[in-house]
């Protein structure tokens, strides 16, 4: 893999676990993310994939195991919001806040939490819109936009935050064919930029398209990582080749 | 009046009113000539202090729009009375059921409030009677005389609430019941002037009262009411003045009564306020209410200090009281909708279910009358009905709140806090920036419902004396008897209130347009 280099990883995480109450939601799960790398999760529904993701900027926080970020130990006395500034996240349903613009959006987090002024940001919103295609839907309320617009203001809404690390759960899970389309493109052009990726999806063109590894999960452990190439055409593994029939029957 | 303590009837009106600051000259007892006298211990600081109720003309009652200075001749002879142990007359005026509780809190030193002395109420207190008295049974004119109270079987009868007529009554009934007879229909009314309106519209055949007040409605009403009768009962002979029990203070008010009686003081108060000539010759003090609704009246009003005061005390009652609730609530209901359990959550949810569950009036009552027995500084100058009410209505409406607050907050998509933690948004910015605008929006249609109920809901708080509104026009009606016109500008004055809070609904409502697809189009068209 091209990334390997002598830097520490992007990501390291070491025996991390998650419980629900008794419930197992991660099972003492290790793997290192490189300085750029794409890693693309898979696994049937309920294995713990957003689990994973959200522990990766704390919004879940871990319950035991080890989780360092750009070398950084991770724990309950990290102040998370250091780590969400490096860490973004883009979700299913965008989370978008409905009482705000587009611009808004977009905006709200480098001011408030970059201390940005408005002018900046708004200098910077702009281009992140414009990135995704939708220069002209700054002034709009979310409820005026279609679902592909909407997702394309959460990502702008997340790179304004100039991450290191961009998380992705499902991001094309709720929208319709035609608008999954704009967006795996846009993804497409944001793992050109050299950003590290964690993206939870079901587009499996595209995983195999910019992943430069699959994770993937069942029942809260990570059964396999291997590249795509490897994944699609020969799993390692009973679990995965189920998974990857399940998925072709649709 | 045994039944006093026994009936609380619900919409009593009671007044304070500021300290009557005792002008320098005095009316009466000039200070050269009285010698140095022994003061009462009721006189504390150099202020004798007075409870009444001022709906008793001519004992006690506003005369004048100002409803903070009641006149009357109970007044005259407390004013007298201070003159005369060099003290301060402040006069605290409230409704007739709170007259004696307050006397016990010691928010007054007496009670003066044109008040039957009974037996029933000396086992409790010290009286000094000042004035005697009878009880008739009016009718209106035409109606004719009765023989006998026995007469009065099976017909309706109105009286006062709380009063000792009531009790009287009962006796009369009693007797009746043994003879084999059917008992009056008792019907009670809140103050002196309903009872009367009940006469004069013709739904009781009479009512009851004092002959000095009868005096006084029959120049105000002239000809329209008529004694059916004066029975002789012996223990409602004399109106007393009332102190807490206390033989040296009882003796020192004696010789005071007895001083004043004896150099013509009294005899010169009776002649003012005619509390003994049925037959006075002066004119009437007021043109009687006509059948037809008089809108100079009710302009005079809507337009008056005494409203506009009331209405303003009623505002700015409820909007202070929201505020506070609105201040409590939004905490409590973050602790509430939180999932962990904790000592914390179980103590709110019983403050919560414990406000919601007791009457407001209820813990208005409490909180004036009841929690000055354990802690002795909430009975001092300070805490007044504004604060003790403003107190009552807060915590009483943040129970309501919060249920509200809870509601507003839960139908927020737990994804917004996600959302919003996700970019790294403090916790203070999550709730400020992202959860309370959408919160608000859900929480605005019914707060504002709480607060019109608030604002109807102050009109309780006459029972603890506070001068808003419908206590304000209670009191002018019963200078006035014109019910109709002053219920009117009262109606008027409440429903400006509720339509200016529904027209600042609808305006805020105008900037949640984010929330409306259809809406945001057209303003953006
Ligand atoms: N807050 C929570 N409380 C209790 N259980 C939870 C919670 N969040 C997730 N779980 C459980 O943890 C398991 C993993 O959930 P997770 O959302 O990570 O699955 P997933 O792989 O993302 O599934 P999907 O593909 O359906 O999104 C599930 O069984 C889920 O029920
Ligand atoms: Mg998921």
């Amino acid at each position: 893999m091209q990334h390997e280099t002598t830097n520490p990883p992007m990501i390291s995480v070491r025996g991390m676990s998650k419980l629900f109450g008794k419930f197992v939601a991660l099972d003492r799960v290790d793997f290192d993310v490189s300085r750029g790398e794409k890693i693309v999760v898979l696994g049937p529904s309920g294995s713990g994939k957003s689990t994973l993701i959200r522990t990766l900027n704390q919004i879940e926080p871990h319950d035991s195991g080890m989780l360092t970020i750009d070398g950084k130990l991770i724990n309950d006395k990290t102040d998370p919001i250091q780590l969400r500034c490096m860490v973004g996240m883009v979700f299913q349903n965008y989370n978008l806040f409905p009482h705000l613009s587009a611009l808004e959006n977009c905006i709200l987090a480098p001011m408030r939490v970059k201390r940005m002024t408005r002018l900046e940001a708004t200098t910077l919103a702009r281009r992140y819109l414009d990135l995704v295609g939708i220069p002209d839907q700054a002034d709009k309320y979310p409820i005026q936009l279609s679902g592909g617009q909407q997702q394309r203001v959460a990502i702008a809404r997340a790179l304004c935050m100039q991450p290191e690390v961009m998380l992705f759960d499902e991001p094309t899970a709720a929208l319709d064919p035609e608008a999954i389309v704009g967006v795996v493109g846009i993804m497409d052009e944001l793992s050109e930029q050299g950003i590290t990726t964690v993206c939870v999806t079901h587009e499996m063109a595209f995983s195999r398209r910019i992943a430069d590894r699959i994770i993937f999960m069942d029942q809260g452990k990570i059964v396999e990582i291997t590249p795509p190439e490897t994944f699609f055409t020969s799993p390692k593994t009973d679990r995965a080749q189920n998974f990857l029939n399940q998925m072709l029957r649709y | 009046m045994t039944s006093f303590f026994s009936r609380l009837p619900l919409m009593r009106r009671f007044r304070r009113v500021a300290a009557l600051a005792v002008m320098l000259g005095a009316p009466i007892g000039a200070h050269g000539t009285t010698h140095a006298e022994q003061i009462p211990s009721f006189v504390h600081d150099g202020t004798l202090t007075v409870c009444t109720n001022p709906t008793l003309p001519p004992m006690t009652f506003v005369k004048g729009q100002d409803v903070s200075h009641p006149e009357g001749f109970d007044i005259d002879v407390a004013q007298a009375l201070a003159t005369r142990w060099q003290a301060r007359l402040s006069v605290i005026t409230m409704d007739f059921t709170g007259l004696f509780p307050s006397l016990s809190a010691q928010r007054c030193g007496l009670v003066m409030s044109g008040i039957i002395r009974t037996p029933a109420r000396e086992k409790s207190f010290d009286a000094v009677s000042y004035q005697d008295t009878a009880l008739v049974v009016v009718g209106r004119k035409g109606t004719p005389s009765l023989s006998s109270m026995d007469e009065l079987s099976g017909k309706d009868v109105a009286v006062e609430s709380g009063t000792s007529y009531v009790t009287r009554l009962g006796v009369v009934n009693d007797a009746l019941v043994a003879a084999g007879k059917p008992p009056m229909i008792i019907q009670q009314y809140p103050t002196e002037e309903q009872v009367v309106q009940q006469v004069l519209i013709g739904r009781v055949f009479a009512f009851v009262s004092q002959d000095v007040e009868l005096f006084y409605r029959m120049r105000q009403l002239r000809d329209k009411l008529h004694v059916l009768i004066t029975p002789d009962i012996p223990d409602y002979r004399h109106f007393a003045i009332y102190i807490r029990q206390n033989a040296e203070d009882r003796t020192l008010l004696q010789n005071a009564i007895s001083a004043l009686d004896a150099d013509g003081s009294l005899q010169t108060l009776r002649t003012k306020w005619s509390v003994t000539d049925q037959s006075t010759k002066n004119g009437p003090d007021e043109a009687a209410a006509s059948g037809m609704f008089d809108w100079s009246a009710f302009f005079s009003a809507l337009t008056s200090t005494a409203f506009l005061h009331g209405a303003l005390i009623t505002l700015s009652v409820a909007l202070i009281s929201h505020i506070i609730a609105i201040t409590i609530s939004v905490p409590i209901a973050i602790v509430l909708n939180s999932p962990q359990q904790s000592v914390l959550k179980i103590a709110l949810e019983g403050y919560v279910s414990l406000f919601r569950a007791a009457p407001t009036l209820l813990q208005l009552l409490f909180i004036w009358n009841a929690v000055p027995q354990f802690f002795p500084i909430f009975r001092e100058q300070w805490f007044t009905p504004f604060l003790a009410t403003i107190l009552a209505l807060s915590i009483n409406e943040s129970a309501y709140q919060v249920e509200i607050n809870r509601a507003a907050l839960s139908a927020v998509d737990p994804g917004q806090e996600l959302g919003a933690s996700a970019l790294g948004l403090s916790r203070r910015d999550i709730y400020w920036r992202v959860i309370f605008p959408q919160a608000f929006r859900i929480a605005l249609p019914p707060t504002i419902n709480e607060f019109i109920n608030l604002l109807k809901i102050t009109s309780l708080a006459s029972v603890i004396s506070l001068q808003e509104l419908l206590a304000v026009t209670q009191i002018q009606v019963a200078r006035t008897f014109a019910f109709t016109e002053y219920y009117a500008a009262a109606l008027i004055y409440y429903l400006v209130m509720v339509f200016f809070f529904l027209f600042l609904q609808k305006r805020v409502e105008r900037r949640f347009s984010w929330s409306d697809r259809k809406k945001v189009v057209s303003n953006a068209a």
